[in-house]
């Protein structure tokens, strides 16, 4: 180790630090085994993305996720000393399987009960040694550092990360489930932030009635992002500004046409033909004008889009596109971000409907995923995906096919669809948005895997269908492998897609 | 285009000493698979041939479908699918037609699962197509 090494961070950049559960508590259980008087440690793996300035609003920012750990084995670390002490060998174990895989290295250890979670000199020097240390092994990689503690009873951390020859403060850590404090710069967190100091407004009260101050607070420090602003989106976007969320990320690539005018809140004729981010953007302004709307008029995955939807607290699936679904699974899984598909469909034969279905679908992280739940139809995917011109290239062979008798389905499927109508996709999306709200309250949580209801059956016939995640599985591989399981993306975007634009 | 994903499942094959690789530059990004055994020999027909096979929008989403011969190969007559032409590509200053054969789209293999198919199965098809001439 390094004498006296002097280890200066910055929080210029933003650095988003991201959890899973049941990872994070497994994590807490280890580093925490020495608790409260003595400190233990573990190296670990993070997957990372770099998010464009552009979504930012900064210099480009990092978003980390917690992807495995390399637990210690016995005599890793000196257990006869009260701090934490990492043999050689645990190091070079460390050092060498970064050879073998893309992961960024990194030191997760504990302070004592109530003391903060502050570099000391010896962290100074462990972090001043590996950052050059596994820099040699897994050259261009960041590496983390984190330290977590206990302190008045709340579960916090703080972190630095060595990346491209600059250390930088871990500005959020994010938790699916388990919220924890960030010392940012080794600064304890603002009990309330200055901006959030009043108390909640007259819009907010009832919700802050119910959920608490806190609650409220929560909701005005989150970031939501929604995919799709047609009936379900516009539903859901609506319930979730008025709730008081702080960010609102919305990406839908398509224009209001007339049919939608039935169920997209806030269309009116005279929006006709824009983009449905557009009048979904100015209709929050009109009802909550202090939140934030980052509107993209583009599509998963795109990387703008994935860049502005990736350091999410939630993302709400509100689109009937399959190629999306998968995306948003895929990003639930490397990037850690939880989510919630919802969908409605009717069913039914010459004006008679005999369902109408509202399904929500979880999409966390250690969910079956959208492949495991084989929630998409590949040839629709197929479909969505394929540029205009051979889109009708296949129709007309799907035709000529038909016109000799033969089945067009290799060809093309067409599979005619009843509408959905305004207040069945209403009723979904506020559902979604209401979980929303559960999850980032920390008040509640879906109490299901995959909800389905029907309005017009006796008790709605709701059922949960949950299914085992798949043994052979991409999703088994990969959590929270991020950019570095960029082959193992669900979905690739079609080179014929425009790129996507801010509204 | 999921670049690393398809160098991965070539990478598959080459280990096993098949030539196999990624063309863009055209229309399009192909496959190509070079000398594939075919059972043609005892009808006079070419004994080996390259296959070129479309990479699809979205893949790995979209399934992988189509097979491709060179234009005026003897072969496209016998192959399944090959007298509907679905379309022209080029490779390398050679044409090939696009035959229609849809092996993960009802024609005869298991549906699309991205989580086991790739190009490094979907060689299997190809091959078995060039064994079943008619």
């Amino acid at each position: 180790m390094l004498a006296n090494a002097v280890v200066q961070a910055t929080s210029a950049r933003r650095m988003v630090l991201r959890f899973a559960q049941p990872e994070l508590s497994a994590l807490r259980d280890l580093v925490f085994r020495r608790h409260p008087r003595d400190e233990w440690a573990t190296l670990a793996w993070f997957g990372w993305r770099e998010l464009a300035p552009a979504t930012t609003g900064a210099d480009a920012a990092l978003m980390l996720t917690y992807a495995a750990i390399e637990s210690p084995k016995s005599g890793d670390l000196d257990d006869a000393v009260s701090h934490v002490a990492i043999d050689e060998p645990y190091s070079l174990r460390m050092a060498l399987a970064a050879e073998h895989n893309a992961l960024a290295p990194g030191v997760i250890h504990s302070h004592p009960q109530d003391v903060p979670p502050i570099a000391s000199v010896i962290d100074d020097d462990m972090d001043a040694y590996y950052s050059r240390y596994f820099s040699d092994f897994a050259p261009g990689r960041p590496y983390v550092s984190l330290i977590f503690t206990i302190i008045d009873g709340a579960f916090a951390c703080s972190g630095r990360v060595w990346w491209r020859g600059a250390w930088h403060y871990v500005t959020e850590t994010l938790g699916e489930t388990q919220s924890l404090q960030t010392w940012v710069g080794w600064r304890p967190p603002p009990r309330l932030p200055p901006d959030l100091r009043a108390a909640p407004t007259a819009s907010t009260a009832r919700l802050a009635a119910a959920f608490g101050d806190e609650a409220a607070l929560r909701l005005k420090g989150a970031t939501v992002a929604v995919i799709g602003a047609g009936g379900t989106g516009s539903a859901a976007i609506e319930v979730l500004a008025r709730a008081g969320v702080g960010r609102l990320v919305l990406a839908d690539p398509d224009r209001l046409d007339e049919s939608n005018l039935e169920r997209v809140h806030g269309s009116t004729a005279e929006m006709l033909h824009q983009p449905k981010v557009v009048l979904a953007k100015r209709h929050v302004a009109d009802i909550a004008p202090n939140c934030v709307v980052d509107a993209i008029i583009g599509a998963l995955p795109q990387d703008d889009v994935v860049d502005a939807i990736s350091a999410a607290h939630f993302i709400l699936c509100c689109t009937d596109s399959h190629s999306s679904r998968l995306a948003v699974s895929d990003i639930a899984v490397r990037y850690l971000v939880p989510a919630l598909d919802c969908g409605v469909t009717m069913e039914g034969k010459g004006g008679t409907v005999r369902g109408q279905i509202v399904q929500l679908v979880r999409l966390f992280p250690h969910d079956p995923c959208a492949l495991c739940r084989e929630m998409t139809i590949p040839w629709r995917v197929a479909q969505e995906l394929m540029s205009e011109e051979e889109k009708s290239r296949r129709r007309a062979a799907a035709r000529q096919a038909q016109a000799r008798g033969e089945s067009g389905n290799m060809y093309w499927h067409d599979e005619p669809q009843l509408n959905t109508v305004g207040y069945l996709t209403t009723t979904a999306g506020a559902m979604a948005a209401g979980y929303a709200i559960g999850l980032i309250t920390g008040r509640f949580a879906p109490p299901f895997s995959r909800l389905q209801m029907n309005l017009v059956a006796p008790l709605l016939d709701s059922t949960d269908v949950d299914v085992e995640p798949r043994a052979d599985c991409t999703c088994r591989r990969v959590r929270g492998h991020a950019d570095q399981a960029l082959a193992d993306a669900y979905v690739w975007p079609p080179s014929h897609w425009s790129p996507p634009r801010r509204a | 285009m999921n670049r690393a994903r398809i160098e991965r499942e070539l990478a598959r094959l080459i280990a096993g000493g098949q030539a196999v690789e990624l063309i863009e530059g055209g229309s399009r990004p192909l496959i190509l698979y070079r000398t594939l055994p075919t059972s043609g020999a005892p009808l006079n027909l070419p004994d080996a041939t390259d296959v070129v096979v479309p990479v699809p929008e979205g893949y790995p989403a979209s399934m992988i479908d189509l097979a491709g011969l060179p234009v005026g190969s003897p072969l496209l007559a016998r192959v399944k699918g090959g007298q509907n032409n679905q379309g022209i590509v080029r490779v390398a200053d050679r044409d090939f037609q696009l035959a229609s054969y849809h092996p993960h789209n009802g024609g005869g293999g298991p549906p699309w699962d991205q989580a086991r198919h790739g190009f490094h199965t979907y060689i299997d098809h190809v091959l078995a197509w060039l064994d079943r001439l008619s």
